[in-house]
């Protein structure tokens, strides 16, 4: 599955790629792997005035989700115009599995 | 101006409490250090008539355990709950801390064992959020540091008490890596194992309150395998062939995970009666999770403090002489006094380069990330 069919993608299609890119900078640092590797995020809205980003974590009990956040916003603060806004959306359920990791994340961890 | 959803709204109240509570984890930090150094045997003659360092010499391992690690877990899990009354733990826990340095040790005691009662509460919350076997394992953490603070205020500070509270520490960070394994590929047999490995390890902490020679073993053969599951089956062993900051902390993860091994080692000679009590505590203290701290400020310091820190090769430094120290603490140590205060005063030396490290790498963020204007919520 490529980068940009790895989460639910809903809006103007001219936006996925960029949007995809953006996000596969934010990095889980203990990994090195990016978000979008790890699966974590699981939809994309555009909308006409919104972005819209659901997104979840490997543990509830991970101190660093809102800094994960925060990149996520700013990441697509630096490539989205001024009008629209960005919300990031952290959810539980569905729970994340190892399922949603990406062949190049498996091929990293030795699956 | 764009509008973004804040992650996080910090208030007025909260926004001096943490600088605040940044003051107290230090104090705590320097003092338990300051009793290290005393119990060690180092010399510092200024504090001779000091009520405070005695009670630091004699709870160094309150202050250091329960005051300061207790406290940055307590924040760290608040942090991850997103909730306010989930901050009662770590204010709670470094409040005894600071009875416990104002000659209050029962106070200190009632207010540890507050502090594990809310700990134990935050992580029903996160199990009821998310139930996996790594968080029903941050529960047991809780419980068990709970019942080690229930036995300390019976009985003080003994082998049970350490052990329990040490059980804290170990399971938190088990869990921990459990979560991360889960990367991984599911090796067969591999959760049966660690269930067999905590067991030993509660059984090792419940035997020691009366049994101290059978519990001290079975808890050091537990701590000796968790040792050997953790170099199995952890993340790390792949992550060390990465780059930068995910490289350094692999390497403080597989370094720390040998410390363990020694510590478990040394806590089963200890109970049948061999001299190296310092050994076992200490490597299992410094060496083990002094290491994980080591290797995770980078990550958690920027999430629970809002420091963010430039990584580099300077972070290696007081890595090298926490092990390096350590060494010199329980070989040449081990059976001479003057290199065990040696090798403690090199092991204060670390943390304190290690503190070095963490400002001085704020600052070269802040050289790198000049101000951003941060953008007001619509």
């Amino acid at each position: 599955m490529s980068d940009a069919h790895r989460f639910d993608y809903v809006g103007d299609e001219a936006w996925r790629a960029p949007i995809t890119a953006a996000l596969k900078k934010v990095v889980d640092p203990e990994v090195a792997l990016s978000i979008l590797d790890v699966g974590l995020v699981y939809g994309v809205t555009v909308s006409a005035d919104k972005v819209h980003v659901l997104m979840t974590m490997t543990s509830a009990a991970c101190p660093v989700a809102d800094m994960i956040v925060e990149e996520v916003q700013m990441e697509l603060d630096q490539i989205l115009p001024v009008d629209l806004s960005i919300d990031v959306e952290l959810c539980w359920e569905p729970a994340w599995t190892p399922a949603r990791m990406s062949d190049s994340a498996r091929r990293f961890m030795h699956w | 101006m764009r509008a973004m959803r804040q992650p996080r709204q910090h208030s007025k109240l909260s926004q001096l409490a943490r600088p605040v509570m940044i003051a107290l984890v230090a104090v705590c930090l320097l003092s338990g250090i300051t009793g290290g150094l005393l119990r060690a045997g180092v010399r510092l003659p200024t504090l001779d008539h000091s009520a405070w360092a005695a009670q630091a010499t004699g709870l160094h391992a309150a202050l250091m355990i329960c005051g300061f690690l207790g406290t940055v877990i307590g924040i760290e899990r608040a942090v991850a709950l997103r909730a306010a009354w989930a901050f009662m733990a770590p204010l709670a826990s470094i409040a005894g801390a600071v009875s416990i340095l104002n000659s209050q040790p029962m106070w200190g005691a009632w207010l540890f064992a507050a502090a594990c009662a809310v700990f134990v509460l935050v992580n029903v919350k996160i199990v009821s959020r998310q139930t996996a076997p790594h968080t029903w394992l941050l529960l047991l953490s809780a419980v068990v540091w709970l019942g080690g603070n229930l036995h300390f205020m019976r009985h003080g500070l003994d082998n049970a008490t350490l052990a329990a509270w040490f059980g804290f520490l170990v399971l938190t960070i088990t869990a921990e890596r459990l979560e991360m394994s889960r990367l991984m590929r599911n090796r067969p047999g591999a959760q049966a194992m660690l269930i067999g490995v905590v067991g030993m390890l509660l059984a090792g902490v419940l035997l020691s309150l009366w049994q101290p020679v059978h519990g001290g073993v079975l808890y050091g053969a537990g701590l000796f395998l968790l040792a050997l599951w953790l170099g199995a089956f952890d993340i790390a062993r792949h992550t060390v062939r990465a780059q930068a900051l995910t490289r350094y902390m692999a390497i403080c993860l597989l370094s720390g995970y040998a410390w363990l091994a020694v510590a478990g080692l040394c806590w089963a000679a200890y109970a049948v009666g061999w001299p190296c009590r310092d050994a076992a505590l200490h490597a299992l203290g410094l060496g083990f999770i002094v290491s994980m701290v080591m290797g995770h400020a980078p990550v958690i310091l920027p999430a629970v403090a809002g420091i963010k820190l430039h990584f580099d090769h300077r972070f290696y430094l007081p890595l090298l002489v926490l092990h390096g120290s350590l060494l010199v603490r329980l070989l040449p140590g081990g059976f001479d006094p003057a290199w065990r205060a040696m090798g403690s005063g090199l092991n204060a030396l670390a943390i304190v380069l290690f503190a070095a490290t963490v400002v001085s790498a704020a600052w070269s963020w802040r050289q790198r990330h000049p101000a951003i204007p941060r953008r007001a919520p619509r």
